[in-house]
């Protein structure tokens, strides 16, 4: 049995979905941008420039409404699993002879695809900020993305294969995410917060994969890279056996 | 090697703070190149029993001998397996790739399965946009695209009406004849379970009795006496005439059922008010008696 091409016909049926619900992608660059329209408007004139490397408020928020939009997307592409389980997909996947991982792989496949694309567009607004975007920069940026989007998706199918509703999962992912979003430096840089704030912020991983994206778009950031990258790689390779795991112990159709 | 053949399965459903369900309890079955029809109550352990075929239910103790893997193995559920966003022909071509089915196998097997359906004409439609029969029609054909060697079909028809029912038997017999596989049927209609070469009943997580159709109506005797009442107080002195006559009554709730009752003159019956027909036995009767005595048992 393919398992490869049981994972490509999966997700090409996830590309597919999303073409027939644009609503999904309008919801998911739209909500970080008019996040960030606020929060620049609010704080720009108190804060002015972030940081020491003069960075306005207005660019330095970009790196995270891009981890936002890719956090949605996440959240969209793990939710479709409680979908698939109430229309029957699933337990027409998980009856079949096509191994369990497959079914993960294209949840994440698919999901990470769509996640940055999303966040791509979110991202194309940083030269008119006043950063320059060069070929390694987005390379980079693309790659600590993929991560978050992996790693998320990953944890959501997790969550998404305990969790029965989607109001549940909403409830659960909204807990989880959102506090690990704020204390990553998606808003304000967390390096320089006091006591257990900072403590938090570098437990996350979130932050780390800001630091990453950071150093690659040639941004102010106050983390080693190597680090950033490493932690970033295992934080989505984490995700991923997690989502596989999941799906692939237990039977729940 | 038969296509089906399970062996003494027990599956018990533990839930914390309820007591435990007994779905199967020593359930033997073995079927091969025939439809045989799982016929049962709600509850009687039918779909549990294809969730072991299935492998998705894994059984406390016994054996599942064949199949021994999914390959070869389609299920056709209670309600249909389909993206509804999706049209039905790529709907089949994931069922396709699922089953390892060759890509350019799959766009042959789509055509002739579509035709063989009547859904020729709808495979790039949106299910959605189809109706309860037609993509019940295209839920057959995902099933059937990997050719299985072995077919369950749980309630299959549930929420269709007649006509629907009616098609989607005769589009199903078609095919059957074309490909020739095993089908395990779990049903509580008893005109589907009359389509099958054999019967299995079911009651409480057994197998009751396995036959064909015939030989179940067939040992009910050549008529059954059938005794209404809506008067329960009526119900004990009714079956006292009747083994006052050597009849054997079996109860099933408000109606008393008495097999081998061509001897019996109704028109001798002492109690007034109670309907009394003599008539040749039906599956129906069979499958009340002896889903009855089995769960008594």
């Amino acid at each position: 049995m393919s398992g490869l091409g049981a994972m490509n016909a999966l997700a090409k049926r996830e590309l597919i979905r999303q073409t027939r619900q644009p609503s999904r992608i309008i919801a998911s660059v739209a909500t970080p941008l008019m996040l960030w329209v606020f929060i620049v408007g609010g704080f720009s004139s108190a804060m002015g420039e972030v940081a020491d490397a003069g960075t306005s408020l207005t660019a330095y928020t970009i790196p995270g409404m891009a981890s936002l939009t890719v956090m949605f997307a996440s959240i969209f592409a793990a939710i479709s699993l409680i979908q698939d389980r109430h229309d029957g997909v699933l337990r027409a996947a998980l009856v079949s002879p096509a191994p369990k991982w497959s079914i993960a792989m294209s949840k994440i496949g698919a999901g990470s695809l769509l996640a940055l694309i999303q966040a791509l567009i979110v991202l194309l607004t940083l030269p008119f900020l006043g950063v320059s975007l060069t070929p390694t920069g987005v390379l980079g940026a693309i790659g600590s993305l993929l991560c978050i989007s992996i790693a998320l998706i990953g944890i959501g199918l997790a969550m998404a294969w305990i969790v029965d509703s989607t109001q549940g999962f909403h409830g659960v992912m909204n807990a989880l995410l959102m506090p690990m979003w704020l204390l990553s430096g998606a808003v304000f840089p967390v390096e320089d917060a006091a006591g257990w704030m900072r403590v938090i912020a570098l437990a996350n991983p979130l932050t780390w994969t800001h630091g990453a994206m950071r150093d690659a778009l040639g941004m102010s950031n106050a983390f080693n890279p190597m680090l950033a990258w490493a932690i970033s790689i295992g934080f989505a390779a984490f995700g991923a056996g997690l989502g596989i795991w999941a799906i692939s112990r237990t039977n729940k159709p | 090697m038969s296509a089906l053949d399970v062996r003494d399965l027990r599956v018990v459903y533990r839930r914390k703070g309820e007591p435990d369900r007994v779905a199967l309890d020593g359930f033997s079955l073995e079927s091969n190149n025939e439809m045989l029809a799982l016929l049962g109550p709600n509850g009687a352990g039918k779909s549990t029993l294809m969730g072991v075929i299935a492998q998705t239910v894994h059984p406390e103790s016994g054996e599942l001998v064949s199949p021994s893997s999914r390959n070869g193995l389609s299920i056709v559920f209670q309600t249909p397996a389909l993206d509804t966003l999706l049209t039905v022909r790529e709907n089949l071509r994931i069922s396709g790739a699922l089953h390892s089915v060759p890509k350019g196998e799959i766009e042959s097997r789509i055509a002739s399965l579509s035709v063989e359906l009547g859904i020729s004409d709808r495979l790039d439609e949106q299910i959605r946009h189809l109706s309860g029969g037609l993509a019940r029609r295209a839920d057959l054909a995902r099933a059937l695209i990997p050719h299985p060697s072995l077919l369950l079909l749980d309630e299959p028809t549930s929420g269709l009406d007649i006509d629907a029912r009616r098609s989607f038997w005769d589009s199903m017999q078609r095919i059957r004849a074309q490909l020739g596989m095993t089908i395990l049927l779990a049903t509580h209609l008893i005109d589907e379970a009359e389509r099958a070469d054999r019967v299995a009943m079911m009651a409480r997580g057994r197998c009751v009795l396995v036959d064909t159709p015939t030989r179940l109506r067939a040992s009910l005797g050549e008529r059954v006496l059938r005794i209404h009442t809506r008067n329960p107080e009526q119900l004990e002195p009714v079956m006292q005439w009747v083994r006052s006559l050597n009849g054997e009554p079996h109860r099933i709730d408000q109606t008393i059922i008495v097999p081998d009752a061509h001897s019996i003159d109704v028109q001798s019956c002492p109690i007034d008010g109670v309907g009394l027909t003599i008539a040749p036995p039906t599956l129906e009767d069979a499958y009340s008696i002896r889903t009855n005595e089995g769960a008594l048992a």
